[in-house]
């Protein structure tokens, strides 16, 4: 019984401090305010049950990030599309809950954040949705999170350069589908420089290391 | 070099923008970027457009009512831990041989009557709580002949049937100025070990340790009590012996069974 309470504090000071982090994860990677609560309830209910395994000298938010990354490619995924029949049946009254959610999340910002939130958050998502899952994964740990590429090669258990490429790729499309929207909408003049279609580049740091490492060596 | 640099931009830029380069290399980008027009404005493009996404990108804070459902759902899991923990013991307490039979006999007690707490038992919880840091004086095999030279040769050292749990090591102490040893017992679960106090106070009344839940067990008393965070079980015998047995981690059912499945009770029941 006091174990029970002192994994609880300890798990209350170490991970739910990054609650709000991890629900803007959550929230950019399901792009709707419900779904993003059920993917952080799951997730912080799962390191809890698994918090015996943390490394305590370890990074907490990047273990964390880790777990709710997994449960959406590998649970939250499978049970949305289980959900979509239930959902078309119920749509009108999800449409007010994700209302008044979004009304309460909107509450603690900033005036300004909030007009922000509320003008470009249905392109945002919208541009999101257009982005192929690992590209998106990539980019909400790096931009939403600020994580590092070694950080997010970890959890996306893959190598570094591979992040790299996913990122970059990640975030051009992000900006043009943005930029499109921006456009359709008239913020941005057509004739802008940025949006002009460029050859496919290649990203490749060990690359560029290897080939300076062979020049500075002649 | 140069011309590496100039190649490699997009990637470097990205590294460069995301503070990935290693110091030389952000450096020599640096000083490249002063003569090289072409990929300073690349590099420009590239940092407003990653303002953008960034910017974009931003994210509301969890809202409270989510902070609440994630509280009750550890609230509820805590419980079901509890509730596991507590089968792990019934299961191992109760095994299925031949004692299980033996054993849940003797569990038929029945709880009488909660009564008010008088005598010494309200200390027992302080005494153990003072003793958790404090080093054991004897361990091992040569804790039962220790009692008897230092603390009285009648000393029954209350032994368990099951091999699970052992005796570590005792140490002296007193009671509201009774002498006393304490004894500290290790238990075995199947994934850890769980401490168990037994408090031996010489000298006592039949209701000095009475308070909190009177159970009968066979013809013997026992009482439950409990605090915030202790379980005891106390019992006095018929040679003014009193044992309270305290721990943190059981039920007060968990640990009425394991103290009924020790000799002392077994064996005073068994003997009439």
């Amino acid at each position: 019984m006091q174990a029970v309470r002192e994994k609880r504090s300890e798990f209350e000071r170490q991970a739910l401090a990054h609650t709000d982090a991890l629900y803007g994860a959550a929230y950019r990677l399901t792009r709707n305010p419900r779904d993003a609560e059920d993917l952080v309830q799951d997730s912080l209910l799962r390191a809890y049950r698994f918090w015996d395994s943390f490394q305590q000298d370890s990074n907490c938010k990047a273990w964390l990030l880790r777990i709710v990354t997994n449960t959406f490619i590998n649970e939250y995924q499978r049970k949305k599309r289980s959900r979509e029949v239930l959902d078309a049946a119920t749509a009108e009254q999800e449409s007010t809950d994700g209302v008044l959610v979004h009304a309460d999340a909107n509450d603690k910002q900033s005036p300004e954040r909030a007009m922000l939130e509320r003008s470009v958050s249905d392109d945002v998502q919208r541009a999101l949705d257009g982005l192929p899952d690992d590209f998106r994964t990539a980019v909400v740990l790096c931009d939403v999170q600020g994580l590092s590429y070694k950080e997010i090669a970890e959890i996306m258990e893959c190598p570094v350069g591979t992040v790299m490429s996913r990122l970059f790729r990640g975030r051009k499309l992000l900006a043009s589908s943005l930029r499109d929207f921006a456009k359709s909408e008239g913020y941005v003049h057509a004739d802008d420089a940025a949006s002009r279609p460029k050859p496919e580049p290649t990203i490749d740091l060990e690359k560029y290391r290897a080939q300076r490492a062979r020049e500075g060596s002649k | 070099m140069t011309a590496s640099l100039c190649s490699s931009i997009d990637t470097l830029a990205m590294a460069y923008l995301d503070d990935e380069l290693a110091g030389e290399e952000r450096r020599e980008l640096e000083t490249h970027m002063i003569d090289c027009t072409t990929c300073r404005t690349h590099v420009d493009g590239e940092r407003s457009e990653l303002s953008l996404v960034r910017t974009r990108l931003a994210t509301p804070p969890a809202p409270d009512l989510l902070k609440a459902r994630v509280a009750r759902a550890l609230d509820a899991e805590d419980a079901q831990h509890a509730k596991r923990e507590r089968r792990r013991w019934s299961g191992y307490l109760l095994p299925a041989s031949a004692t299980a039979a033996a054993v849940a006999a003797l569990v038929a007690f029945v709880a009488v009557k909660p009564v008010d707490s008088n005598g010494i038992a309200p200390d027992l919880v302080e005494v153990t709580r003072q003793h958790k840091p404090m080093p054991l004086e004897v361990q091992g095999a040569s804790t039962t002949p220790w009692l008897q030279q230092n603390f009285t040769p009648s000393v029954e050292v209350p032994q368990f049937a099951s091999p699970g749990i052992r005796l570590v090591g005792a140490r002296l102490t007193a009671v509201n100025g009774h002498d006393a040893a304490l004894l500290a017992y290790n238990v075995a679960t199947g994934q850890s070990e769980i401490g168990l106090s037994a408090i031996v106070i010489r000298n006592l009344d039949a209701d000095d340790l009475s308070g909190g839940t009177e159970i009968q067990v066979g013809n013997r008393t026992l009482h439950v009590l409990e605090s915030d965070t202790m379980v005891a079980v106390t019992y006095v015998s018929a040679s003014h012996m009193g044992y309270a047995f305290m721990t943190d981690r059981l039920s007060p059912d968990d640990l009425v069974r394991l103290v009924v499945s020790s000799d002392l009770i077994g064996r005073a029941q068994r003997g009439r």
